[in-house]
């Protein structure tokens, strides 16, 4: 029934059988335990799931688990090193940026992503790179401050 | 210098670390040994009776563990209000909306629940729904409640003065009709809950909730149980705005069949089960009446107000009565009369959401002044401060309002919007475009209110054997921030980094009790508390730093993590060193309790008269630019400059956060959010057709903060969570109609209404 896949999550790796309809969303929350990424609609529409594979935000929960066999793949608890803090986290905390906490696992994600590939991106490129993570809370400027703030310095 | 080292500075939340690390347990990321996954099943229909019941297939299911009808239940109607009692957890011989629930299974997968729920066989007998409030209230109309002579819910009536005079007084009247939308919370977490019954028979439940006490009570009532034998646990929690204020049907539905199962039982909405039975904001009817004097003085209001109450009662009679003490506060206008109805149809019911029911009223009044304005030949700013609010006046409803800032809230928008240029400017942008500015100014509560007859609480907290401070609170941390509030106000009062503080405050076995986190209340009331806890054991710790130093407790300060002679600072111990102190040498360990009491709250219930329900009152002024496209009706917000009264900002980061959080949800209830319903069934049930705004949409915003000292509230703070929602849609309306000419009285301002409307009116 299942399928043997390798996935490669925060640099460890884990092989794992998974059933044909398993999401990658549904193997990093509740096989592997990783938490940090957030089931908010299923549907691919706001994604408080995101995770980075092989380089680029992705919404977990459009992602079948066979897909994501031999993938590199970076959740939230993937950022913190050694007890410090990622910049983006860093930022996200100093600038307000979070509130229910909710939206903010993907929405970081969604930056690093940005940030990895454009190093000095212009706010209209951060508010677009973010535009698929929905926050209820903020508004949205905290968290942009907090990524521009991060611009050029990773 | 400065009078406070820690109050008001934007300093890190407390919470914030675990957010960031995706640390924080929300509900579904608890997983707890033997839990089962509970399912609801739901009426496919929006009137019905319920014939029969079969749930034998279901049982037979592998897997399944418990499934529970009516018959499960002790069959206690329940509502937020006990005299208002309406609903029944699990239905019995009706079905009144789309979604009411009528039976709950619990498996050992989600999967098999899920299975469970398509072997029930549920037999309905189709009634004719009523789905549309006015028809509901015509003489024959089906009746949604058949114990009920009529549609009528409630009713709430309020009378200042002396209206017919107000009006007989008045050089012009306007009346005008205003219709507001069913708009979703849109909590990124879905609601969920982990029902747990112990062997004693003792119930906790894990949910996310904004108010735990009052969901205990709320839950013993519905199960019929001592609240003894209820405790509420609260995780972190992904965004409240009112929704989780009173409990839904899930929560007694998972701790039934968790008493049954004798396991704990797992259920969590999926989006769409959000959308569709989450509850909403009530849509209102507005009817308005103004008299005014020539010189643009408002000298009489008269509001008769419809609520499309749903299938059920839930905080409409609430929302209904607060929006009417706004009503009668706003420009402290003589001649009052507030007439409003909550009204059943067969449709997902109503709850509390931020702005509760005054933001529907204020759409219509802040719309109204400005034709009142352009009638008279005043700027919309003139007649706003003309009639404004001031500090310590009485009003005509018996209320006091003792910290004010509205005069300065609207002038500060019109100088940093430069709202006196862009009035003049020119309107049409050719090619079909049109610019155009508006304002709109609310009224608030900012400590809650004394409806319960109860408006207090306690707080305790201790200061470790190492210096680290723990308080217990009952402030609840829905995001908005109340955990850093109490941290934040204990930390300037004990003169440390509030780093050094941890916040106890979601165990209803732990946590004093409290009414929870609504109308604003949390700063003001839990801020108090937590004020008057550190106070006290500061004195403890003073005991210990005064015999160090060889002084007096009277001769001490704490800031900056020491505490010192004041008139010698120099002479110094570091509040550690105090906290071993006392500990080591003087052999006692620290702590204080602190409580905030209202002691009018119990004098003043819900029924009596007015005036006295709302400790203080919070102000605030928008500003909004948009730009307008005939061709495709897109309503475009350019700026939004908004200033708010916060009595004393307790942490501006924070402060700017929740204007600048509800100003995008005003945006979206003004523009794009709706939720569609066809014959009681919600059409766009998803983010992909329900819009909420993205980082995209969002405009830029110049927040304001006006301090005006509040004499009651922690350091002079009062709450702001709620109000800055409050004048967006009117604003909108108003920069519309500014850019346009065209006047909106019904919202969303979305692209379809907007389009069709710009092309009758301007063809």
């Amino acid at each position: 029934m299942g399928k043997a896949v390798v996935l490669r999550v925060n640099g460890e790796e884990y092989e794992l059988e998974v059933k044909p309809q398993e999401t990658l969303l549904d193997v990093i929350r509740e096989r592997l335990s990783l938490t940090g990424t957030k089931r908010g609609c299923e549907t691919g529409d706001c994604g408080a799931c995101t995770v980075i594979m092989n380089h680029k935000a992705v919404s977990s929960c459009l992602v079948l688990a066979v897909e994501a066999d031999g993938a590199e793949i970076v959740t939230i608890e993937g950022l913190a090193k050694e007890g410090k803090l990622h910049p983006l986290q860093e930022a996200f905390v100093r600038h307000g940026a979070v509130q229910c906490g909710f939206c903010t696992p993907g929405m970081i994600l969604s930056a690093k992503a940005l940030l990895d590939e454009n190093k000095n991106p212009t706010e209209e490129e951060i508010r677009r790179a973010i535009s698929g993570n929905l926050c209820r809370c903020t508004g949205y400027t905290k968290i942009v401050e907090a990524i521009k703030a991060c611009s050029g310095t990773l | 210098m400065e009078q406070y080292s820690v109050f008001g500075k934007p300093l890190p939340r407390i919470d914030a670390w675990e957010k960031v690390t995706g640390e924080a347990r929300y509900l579904d990321d608890i997983f707890m040994p033997g839990m089962l996954y509970g399912k609801v099943l739901r009426s496919p229909h929006a009137h019905a009776r319920i014939v029969r019941i079969d749930t034998q297939k279901a049982e037979a299911l592998r897997g399944v563990r418990a499934v529970i009808t009516h018959r499960d239940t002790p069959g206690v109607k329940f509502s937020f209000f006990p005299v208002f009692a309406d609903k029944l957890p699990l239905c019995r011989d009706k079905v009144r909306y789309i979604g009411d629930e009528v039976a709950a299974v619990a498996a050992e997968t989600a999967a098999i629940a899920e299975q469970a729920l398509s072997l029930i066989e549920v037999e309905y007998d189709l009634l004719p729904a009523v789905t549309d409030l006015e028809e509901a209230m015509k003489p024959g109309a089906p009746l949604v409640h058949e114990d009920k002579e009529k549609n009528i819910a409630f009713e709430g009536h309020k009378s200042f003065g002396d209206i017919k005079k107000g009006f007989a007084d008045s050089d012009y009247i306007f009346e005008d009709r205003y219709v507001t939308s069913k708009v979703a919370h849109c909590c990124m977490e879905t609601h969920g809950c982990i029902a747990s019954f112990d062997r004693l028979g003792k119930l906790t439940v894990m949910m996310p909730s904004q108010a735990p006490h009052t969901v205990r009570q709320e839950i013993a009532r519905i199960l019929d149980i001592p609240r003894s034998k209820v405790r509420i646990v609260v995780p972190a929690v992904g965004g409240g705005f009112g929704q989780r204020l009173v409990t839904d049907m899930k929560v007694p539905a998972a701790a039934i069949l968790s008493r049954i199962a004798r396991r704990p039982v797992k259920i969590v909405n999926t989006r769409e089960d959000e959308f569709c039975t989450a509850r909403t904001r009530y849509p209102y009817i507005v009817e308005l009446k103004t008299g005014v004097r020539k010189d643009g003085r408002i000298l009489a209001r008269q509001a008769r107000v419809l609520i499309d109450n749903g299938a059920y009662n839930d905080k409409g009679p609430a929302t209904l009565n607060y929006a009417g003490e706004c009503f009668a506060v706003l420009y402290n206008v003589p001649h009052v009369r507030y007439d409003g109805y909550g009204v059943y149809t067969n449709k997902q019911f109503g709850t509390a959401f931020r702005g509760f029911g005054n933001v529907q009223v204020t759409f219509a009044t802040e719309s109204q002044l400005d034709e009142i304005a352009e009638k008279l030949g005043m700027g919309p700013e003139e007649i706003r401060l003309k009639n404004a609010n001031k500090p310590n006046e009485l009003m005509s409803c018996g209320a006091t309002v003792t910290s004010c800032g509205l005069v300065e809230c609207i002038r500060e928008t019109m100088k940093k919007s430069g709202w006196d240029e862009k009035r003049k400017m020119k309107t049409d942008l050719g090619n079909g475009w049109y610019r155009g500015i508006g304002m709109a100014t609310m009224v608030h509560t900012g400590a809650g209110g004394r409806f319960y007859g109860y408006a207090a609480t306690d707080t305790f907290t201790k200061i470790s054997e190492d210096g680290c401070i723990t308080v217990i609170s009952p402030a609840p941390e829905i995001g908005q921030g109340g955990k850093m509030v109490v941290a934040q106000i204990t930390a300037e009062v004990l003169g440390v980094d509030p780093s050094r503080i941890t916040v106890i405050n979601n165990d209803t076995d732990i946590i004093p009790y409290d009414l929870g986190a609504w109308g604003s209340r949390t700063s003001f009331v839990c801020g108090n508390a937590a004020k008057a806890a550190a106070e006290s054991v500061k004195e403890e710790i003073f005991g210990a730093a005064a015999k160090m130093l060889q002084t007096t407790p009277g001769k001490l300060c704490a800031r900056d993590e020491k505490i010192f002679i004041d008139e010698d600072p120099s002479k110094a111990v570091s509040f550690e060193e105090a906290a071993v102190y006392a500990v080591s040498n003087l052999g006692y360990p620290l702590s204080g309790k602190g409580r905030y009491t209202d002691p009018l709250a119990p004098q003043v219930g819900i029924d009596k008269k007015y005036g006295h329900h709302l400790p203080t009152f919070t102000f605030a002024c928008h500003v909004v630019e948009v730009e307008v496209d005939s061709g495709t009706g897109e309503v475009k917000v350019v700026k939004v400059t908004a200033a708010q009264d916060t009595g004393r900002t307790i942490n501006r980061h924070m402060a700017e956060g929740q204007i600048e959080g509800s100003i995008l949800q005003g945006l979206g209830y003004a523009i794009s959010e709706e939720c569609v319903e066809d014959g009681g069934r919600m059409m766009n049930p998803t983010f992909a057709d329900y819009k909420i705004q993205t980082a995209v949409d969002a405009p830029p915003y110049d927040v304001i903060l006006i301090e005006t000292d509040d004499p009651d509230g922690p350091f002079g703070a009062k709450g702001i969570g709620e109000p800055a929602l409050v004048p967006l849609p009117a604003a909108v309306g108003n920069a519309v109609y500014h850019a346009t000419g065209v006047r909106f009285k019904k919202l969303p301002l979305n692209q379809e209404r907007v389009y069709f409307s710009l092309k009758k009116e301007k063809g």
